[in-house]
């Protein structure tokens, strides 16, 4: 009985890790950082792989036309953190937010929102797409999150994933394959407008590849980090630590 | 004329298949009771014009979303869409060498009546790869890949709405086909597609 359940387990588990071994060498680019076991966890690789491969182009995310915005956009889950630091910047007008960038990155700085919006900026008009089945068209305005990471001198050869820690208490990790795209960008504004703080502002992620809660908004920090093993469950992210897929694709 | 039985290969895909589509069909409704509305177009969000609302039905939009777990009505499917795709995969490449699809679906006088044989082949043709490619149209991922999906269904709310006919016909499929076996002899057809032996 026991030699039968340990078997089982062997299998499971060695189906997902055969994976992660035979794409040795970039496997940060096909493999989530933390690899589940069973069945679930060889669909994770299979999911994230295939997507990878047939996004080897970087290919762009469809953007849509300003018709087809939604205005006023649609805001979920928390609209306004609590957090006594986050009250403290909004009521000032995040004059005094200071965005640090900070581990593997040659000069560890801090930005402040003005910096932030001095950057060549880009616009796109993009699907935002819940996991939960809903979607809205939006016109987000920002800096490529690559373009922030070169303000503090580009990242180290150590570094394999970018941490964006949130005022609400939030944490995702992202692969540099996600965070080079051109759309993943830092939104600081909305439909021509201020980014609203129910969608997230002073700053939000936007990542158009992945579903809605690899969206983080209230960005608090950013770390360039060489493992995500240590950082919440060592899963690699908030909803992966809740049970949710770290790769958000699907 | 070729024997009624069924080859091993038709078999073991066969229940393979019935467990992933179990998992798939309660997944699925999981996913979908967490946001019960369903839409046309691109666009799609509560307090957008719906195509259907759970809430008109009577049961409230949290009661809906309570009664499943989304981390697990995801995982499960996206898993199980791999065992069903897979399974179908090989089902389909063992069957073309195996010439079962020739000597069983496509020859004029076989076991199966035509109507079976339309229907089967319909649904391995047709029906499923729509439910794949429904499902992977509402993908940011897939979608960056392959922009085409979203204007092959006029948009990814559209092709959630029809993932989800999709699953209701395929679910009168399976009662019919139930149906079916049951009028030419459950205890025995179930047998035979367990061990292949019809007597």
């Amino acid at each position: 009985m026991s030699t039968r359940i340990s078997r089982r387990t062997w299998l499971t588990t060695s189906v997902p890790a055969l994976g992660g071994l035979l794409l040795t060498g970039c496997s940060e680019r096909f493999v989530p950082p933390h690899l589940r076991g069973g069945l679930i966890g060889a669909a994770d690789v299979l999911t994230m792989s295939t997507n990878r491969l047939l996004l080897s182009g970087q290919q762009l995310a469809r953007e849509y036309s300003r018709s087809e915005v939604a205005d006023p956009f649609p805001t979920w889950n928390q609209t306004n953190p609590r957090n006594a630091e986050y009250q403290l910047h909004a009521s000032e007008g995040f004059k005094n937010w200071r965005l640090p960038i900070s581990g593997h990155v040659s000069r560890p700085r801090e930005l402040s929102l003005d910096e932030i919006r001095s950057l060549p900026a880009r616009t796109q008009i993009t699907a935002h797409v819940c996991e939960q089945g809903w979607s809205a068209i939006g016109e987000w305005t920002g800096v490529p999150l690559q373009r922030v990471i070169e303000e503090a001198g580009g990242v180290t050869p150590a570094a394999r994933y970018v941490v964006i820690d949130t005022f609400d208490g939030w944490y995702e990790g992202y692969d540099l394959f996600e965070v080079v795209h051109a759309q993943t960008i830092l939104a600081y504004g909305l439909n021509g407008r201020d980014l609203p703080r129910g969608n997230g502002a002073p700053l939000r992620l936007r990542v158009e590849r992945q579903c809605g809660y690899k969206n983080l908004k209230f960005l608090k920090s950013i770390r360039v980090v060489d493992s995500m093993a240590g950082i919440g469950r060592g899963t690699g992210g908030i909803n992966s630590d809740f049970g949710f897929h770290w790769f958000a694709g699907v | 004329m070729p024997g009624t039985a069924h080859s091993y290969n038709v078999r073991i895909c066969h229940w393979v298949n019935l467990i992933a589509c179990v998992y798939l069909l309660w997944s699925g409704a999981h996913i979908l009771l967490d946001f019960p509305e369903l839409y046309w177009g691109h666009t799609g969000y509560r307090g957008y014009p719906a195509a259907f609302k759970l809430e008109d039905w009577g049961l409230s939009w949290d009661e809906a979303g309570a009664l499943g777990d989304r981390r697990w009505g995801r995982n499960y499917h996206f898993t199980a869409a791999w065992v069903f795709l897979i399974n179908g995969l090989v089902y389909v490449v063992w069957n073309l060498y195996s010439k079962h699809f020739r000597n069983r679906m496509l020859a004029p006088h076989s076991s199966y009546g035509t109507l079976q044989k339309t229907s089967y082949l319909l649904l391995i043709f047709v029906f499923v790869p729509f439910m794949i490619l429904t499902g992977i149209a509402q993908s940011p991922g897939f979608t960056a890949a392959m922009p085409a999906l979203l204007d092959l269904f006029g948009g990814r709310q559209t092709a959630r709405t029809l993932h989800t006919i999709g699953t209701v016909a395929l679910v009168l499929f399976v009662l019919v086909h139930v149906v079916e076996v049951a009028r030419a002899g459950f205890f025995v057809k179930v047998r035979s597609m367990i061990t292949g032996k019809e007597r």
